[in-house]
Formats: structure tokens, sequence, C-alpha cells
């Protein structure tokens, strides 16, 4: 009790300097946690996938398309639940900034296939009623301000057209930054290279059991066509997205690692000022009998303490602030925005690290100081 | 009366732990901007520097790569015998390229991404300048040999010389590793034009490449082409489709460039603070004697802030010296408008060193302004007795 009570009138002895350093140690926690969420949301697309849903595409590239034709056949696999064709449209809203994913799809399939996708019954109705229906995400709506009914045009570089959709629902779950239209729809206005033609089918299986014989099959029918497949889960096809981002992972690893080693310094400078300011202190403190260990306690409490105080905060911050601010609306690629746990513990467990370490150097040298060494110090 | 300056830089030597602390969390702050600005850098040369000035690619209209666009052999034979297009004896300096991508496990790992193909004829090496074999020869034509750039080589499996790898159902070996000089096409494997065709059962070209004299012919024939209703092709110079494709990886990365520098900014400008305090705390009875001696308030201020960017800049040169082996790195991630890997080096260009100066001038000028000032403010009687 009497240890922890010293220990907290050491930290306010210098309020200026624990506050300074306590702010120094917030921002650099809300940073690693915020680069950490970054990574982890790259992934959300493969751990979050659904295990029964596969994907297939050309099996040379996804700019080439596939013909409509194939979904006949894919359908009749056994254990194909259903199919649909899913192609990328790549249109853009007004301007070029405003990037969001817009994919072409069948209005009643995309709801079996696509169970995590939330809808009123009425909004399902009029999107597959209307042949140019479209459907936008939650997060859409917020960004863009779409509502049932309004009339929007996309500009599609790919095609070369501008389309226009009526917005008949807006459905939550799933990527909530995305826009879906009728295939047919697409097909009437496509070019020559395009008609009859699909990016991508998007099956769902009866089991996840299925999915690999599936993938298997619908690859074996096509292998020796113009468009030969490649099937995969959804988690492979999701991993494989990942993939391509390529050296940026490594690249914020090595950004967190500097991050974390100038929260060292920062901290390794303010304790090792701290601990010699009271070299003399130490002196008198082995005087009146108290043990090295206890004195080497006393400050590695005091560093602990700050670092948790910094950590705590920091990681507060960054839970609330993301919370209010969804920052996946503002960042491409990335579905939502939000720390996982693991992120916070590991963020708190590595500025309590920073605490231990930055302190005992300073303190094995001038708690190693003799008394007399310790009162004469100039410090 | 301003102090001599050798009066802070002694200062400096004296505390050289505390100095160097500082200036190493000034100079990592300077070192991820110049890491993260580098890479932007990195893509934006890359794509930039690919295209020539007085080339004139030509691409189905809507393309806006040349993966998903065609150009038939007969609309080839037209273009290239059009006005402006420059000629070498009789012959046009014109080629056609068919583009195609295979899917690469990356070394020490099981995914990949996928690797561009391109098939390339004779008059290509001229149109593409800077390339060169730097080890084994160039494919024959009519074989399935293949030259495989040095990055992709460095950086995807299986793509050594004398490996096998297969485009659709043909094994192609390679024979040779290329370089060319920094651009986009160092993401790329070449082959022969005529046996990717047969490989890929294309009959037409994936793009056009045309050679002009200058940037009036340049724009005159790209009007041409454009124009032309029956055609259905889009020709623009090399250099602005190359340009094109930059903005959306390297515009994200300057935004986290801004936001991660920012608040590691702040944070060191909390850290030099911390060490200024304690250093005016520390020389409080010196900073009486200096005003006794005649040293007015101001001349304590400025001494204080010239230490303090003393400091800064000396955390910069630090910055830059742990940023500048990135040159020697190269990385690469996807192009998202062609879904193809694109290698590239980072740069650290001198213009981003004198952003790093200015910027670490500011920290250290924000990080010291308010000590500095409680030290102009000691009171002599006061600041002597303490």
């Amino acid at each position: 009790m009497r240890f922890a009570k010293l220990v907290l009138k050491n930290v306010l002895r210098n309020k200026l300097r624990t506050l300074l350093t306590v702010s120094s140690l917030i921002v650099s926690v809300f940073l690693i946690v915020s680069l950490a969420t970054v990574l982890t949301e790259f992934e959300r697309g493969s751990e979050e996938s659904n295990p029964s849903r596969l994907m297939t595409r050309h099996s040379v590239s996804l700019a080439f398309l596939l013909p409509i034709a194939d979904l006949q056949r894919i359908q009749s696999v056994k254990g194909v639940k259903a199919v649909m064709p899913f192609t990328w449209f790549g249109g853009i809203y007004k301007e070029e900034k405003n990037f969001f994913a817009n994919f072409s799809a069948d209005p009643r399939k995309l709801r079996e296939i696509y169970p995590e996708m939330k809808m009123p019954d009425a909004e399902w109705q009029a999107f597959a009623s209307d042949r140019m229906g479209a459907i936008v995400g939650r997060k859409l709506q917020i960004l863009y301000g779409f509502t049932p009914g309004q009339r929007i045009t996309l500009k599609s570089p790919i095609y070369n057209k501008d389309v226009e959709f009526v917005v008949r629902g807006v459905y939550t779950g799933g990527d909530e930054k995305t826009l879906f239209f009728s295939h047919e729809y697409l097909n009437e206005l496509a070019p020559e290279w395009a008609r009859d033609k699909a990016g991508l089918f998007a099956a769902l299986a009866n089991t996840p059991e299925d999915v690999p014989r599936i993938g298997q099959e619908v690859d074996a029918m096509f292998v020796n066509t113009d468009a030969p497949t490649k099937t995969e889960s959804e988690r492979e096809f999701a991993a494989s997205f990942e993939a391509m981002t390529g050296g940026i992972k490594q690249f914020l690893y090595a950004i967190m690692a500097a991050i974390t080693f100038s929260l060292l310094l920062v901290m390794g400078n303010t304790m090792a000022m701290t601990v010699r300011e009271r070299t003399k202190e130490v002196g008198t403190l082995k005087a009146i009998g108290f043990k090295r260990h206890t004195i080497a306690g006393l400050f590695l409490g005091e560093s602990i303490l700050v670092a948790i105080v910094g950590a705590a905060i920091g990681i507060a911050g960054a839970v609330l602030i993301y919370r209010s601010i969804d920052l996946s609306l503002y960042i491409p690629n990335l579905v939502s925005f939000k720390p996982e746990p693991e992120t916070l513990i590991g963020a708190f467990v590595l500025s309590i690290l920073v605490g231990v370490v930055s302190v005992v150097y300073s303190t094995y040298r001038v708690t190693g100081l003799t008394i007399a060494e310790a009162l004469r110090s100039t410090e | 009366m301003a102090l001599p300056l050798k009066y802070n830089l002694r200062n400096l030597v004296v505390r050289k732990g505390s100095t160097l602390a500082t200036a190493f969390t000034i100079g990592l702050t300077v070192a991820v901007f110049l890491m993260v600005m580098a890479l932007a850098r990195g893509i934006d040369t890359t794509l930039s520097s690919s295209g020539e000035p007085l080339n004139v690619i030509v691409v189905r209209e809507g393309s806006t790569a040349e993966m998903n666009s065609s150009v038939s052999r007969e609309q080839f034979n037209d273009l290239r015998y059009l006005d402006g297009v420059v000629r070498e004896g009789d012959q046009p300096l014109a080629t056609a390229e068919i583009i195609t991508l295979i899917y690469k496990p990356r070394k020490g790992m099981s995914q990949g991404s996928n690797v561009t193909v391109r098939g390339v004829g004779p008059t290509s090496f001229k149109l593409h300048s800077g390339f060169h074999i730097a080890q084994g020869r160039l494919f024959q034509a009519g074989l399935t040999e293949a030259v495989v750039s040095k990055r992709i080589s460095e950086r995807f499996q299986g793509l050594d010389i004398g490996d096998k790898f297969r485009i659709q159902t043909t094994d192609y070996t390679v024979v040779g590793i290329f370089e060319s000089g920094g651009k986009a096409f160092e993401s790329e494997i070449w082959v022969d034009v005529n046996s990717l065709a047969s490989t890929t059962n294309r009959e037409s070209f994936s793009s056009a490449l045309l050679r002009v004299n200058d940037a009036n012919a340049l724009a005159a024939l790209s009007k041409r082409i454009t124009d032309d209703p029956k055609l259905h092709l889009k020709a623009l110079s090399e250099r602005t489709f190359y340009e094109d494709q930059q903005g959306i990886a390297s515009g994200a990365l300057k935004y986290l460039a801004g936001f991660i520098t920012f608040i590691m900014s702040v944070g060191a400008a909390f850290a030099g603070m911390n060490t200024m305090y304690a250093a005016v705390a520390r020389r409080t009875q010196e900073i009486g004697t200096l005003r006794v001696l005649g040293f007015g308030r101001v001349s304590i201020l400025i001494a204080f802030l010239l230490e303090s960017m003393a400091v800064a800049l000396l955390g910069v040169v630090i910055g830059i010296l742990l940023a500048m082996p990135l040159n020697f790195v190269s990385t690469g991630t996807s192009n998202w408008n062609t879904f193809s890997e694109i290698a590239f080096n980072f740069r650290v260009t001198w213009d981003l060193m004198l952003i790093a100066f200015a910027f670490g001038a500011v920290i250290g000028f924000v990080g010291s302004l308010l000590p500095s000032i409680r030290a102009a403010r000691l009171r002599i009687v006061q600041a002597l007795r303490a």
C-alpha cells in the first residue's frame, strides 16, 4: 500500500512531464491500433467468408469474361443450390473519386446466395420487378444519400457507357459499399464483346463439404473450352485478392515497428531523466534502509503506471473514435473498420513492455551506486 | 545581444544521451514519412516513365488497360500505314502486342499474384527503349521460350533461367532475364507474339503501338484513330496511358503518409517538449547568470529555440540516413487497373528530403516554443536562487 502510494506520488511529482509523456504514448498507441486494424481489415474478406460459397472466374484473368451459357452447366453439378452471374461493371458515380464496387447479379438469386444481405421483402420484390432497378448498401446510402426511387447514373469506362438505374432498396449486412443491378439489364446495353458474358459466377453449395468437389467438377467441365475456369471457395477467392496487396503488408509492419521504437526512445529518455534527477534521493532512501530492489521497484512501478495510463487512453480513444467514425466509408477495399480485441490487447501488452524496457538501464545504474556516490551526485 | 552558437552546441554535447534520443525520435518520424512517400513515388515514377512520349498506343474504345482490349489484325494493318507513323526504310515503326496473365505464387508463400505476359514482335524492341538482356539470351521467334524481368524473377517462384511455366496448356521455357530501366515492363514476362497468339487461341492483338515524329503528329494521329467511327478504337500517348494508372494506389498512400506523419510528429513534439523543459529546469541558475551578465529575455528565447532546432535537424539527418537504403529496395503490389503485379523501387528523392527538413524544423520549433518561453520569462532573482 505504502509502495503504491509512493509510486503515485512520484508519477505526480512533475505533472507537466507526466502529461507530455502520457500524451506521446496516447498518440503512438492510437496510431499502432489504427495501422494494426488496417491489417486485420485487409484479411476480413477471407476470415468472414461463407464456407458454402464458390466463385468461378476465367482461369487466365479476371479481365476475361465467361460465356453466360456456363451458368446452366454449373447449375447442373450435383450439390449446387443456386448460381448467378456476377459481373464487375466499374461504374463511376459523378466523379472518379466516388469509387465504389458495382456488380450485375441476378436479383432473384442474390438473396439466396448472399443470405447475410438483409432488406425488407417489398424492396426485394421491387428490385426483382424493375429492369433498371438497383440496390445499394447502407454505407453507400450514408455516403451519397441514395434513397429508394432515386434515379442515378453510373459511367462505366469499361463498357464506355452512361447507364441509368433506379434505386429500389437499401440492404444491410455483407459488404455495405456495393451496388447491385440486374444482369439482364447489363446484357441489353453491353457492346458486342461483352454480350452474353459474365465476369464471375457466384454459387452456393448445399453444404460446405460439397465445395471442393464442386470446384473440381466445374473446372473439369470447361478445361478444354475457349474459356477455361478457375473455381475457388469464397475464402480462397478473397485470399487471392488479399495476396495481391503484396509488399504493402510488410511495409505496414515496418511502420509499426518504427513507431514502437520511437515510443521506446521517448519513454526511455523521459525515464532516464526522471531517474537521474533522483540520484541523491536514491542515496537517502538507501541510507534509511531501503533495499536496492525496492527502489528499483518504485521506478519500475512508475514507468509501468505511466505506460498503462497512456495505453488505456490511447486504446479507449481509438475504440471510441472508430465507433463513431467508420473509416471504411473513406478507404476503398475495406468493408469495415473495427479494431479487433486481439489488436487492443496486443497494443496494451506492447505498451507495458515499452514501459519496462525504457526504465531498466537507468534504474540499474542509479540504484547500483553506493550511498556515498549517490549522495555526492551533482544531478 | 545574441548568445554564441557554441553555447548551444556545447549544451547538446553535455546531455548527449538525451539529445540523441530526441533526435532519433524525430528521425524515426522523418524516416516513416520518407518511407511512405518513397513508396508512392516509386509507383508513380515506374508508371510515368513507362510510356514513351512519342509512342501512340491504340486500344479498344472503353478499355482502361491493355488486358481488356483487342485490336484485330485487319485493324492493325490499317493503322500501320496511316499518315504520321514513322518509317524505317519502308517498314513502319509499328508493333502489335498480346497481353495475358498467369498466376504465380510469390517466393516463400503459397499465395501469389497475376504476372503480365506480353507477346512482342521484332519492332517492339525498337519502340520500348531501355530493354536489355541481363542474363541468358532472348527468346527465338516461333519457339515457346520466354524472357523474364529481373524483378519478377526475384519475387516469384519458378521463373529462373531453365524453369518452365505454363500458359493455358503450353509450357514455356525461361531462357533469359531482362531489365528495362525501371519501367512497368520490369513487372512482365516477354514471349514471341506469334507463339502467344497460338497458345492462347487469339486471333486479335491486345494493343498496337505506333511511333510518331513529334507532339503534333501524335495529337493528329490519336484524333484520327479515336474519331474514326468504323474502327471503335482509342488512341492516346503511351505516356498518358501509363500515367492514368497511377492514381488509385499512390493516392491512398499519400493520405496514409499524411495521417501517420501528423500523429507521429505530435508524439515527437511532446517528446521534444519534455526534453527541453528538463533542460530549462536544470539550467535555471545558468539562465539567471546569463541574465545578470546582460543577455536579454529575447536572447535566451532564441538560444533555446535554436538549440531545439539543432536537435530536430540532426533528427532529420538521421531520418534521411535511415530511409536512404530504401533506394535499393524493390517491392511489389497490385496495379488495381490491370489486376496484375507491378514491381517498383522505393524512391527517396531530393524534394522529399527538403520537405523532411522543413517539417523537422517545424517539429523542433513547436516542441521548444513553450519551454523556451518559460526560460525567457524566468526572473533573475528567483532563477539565481533555484
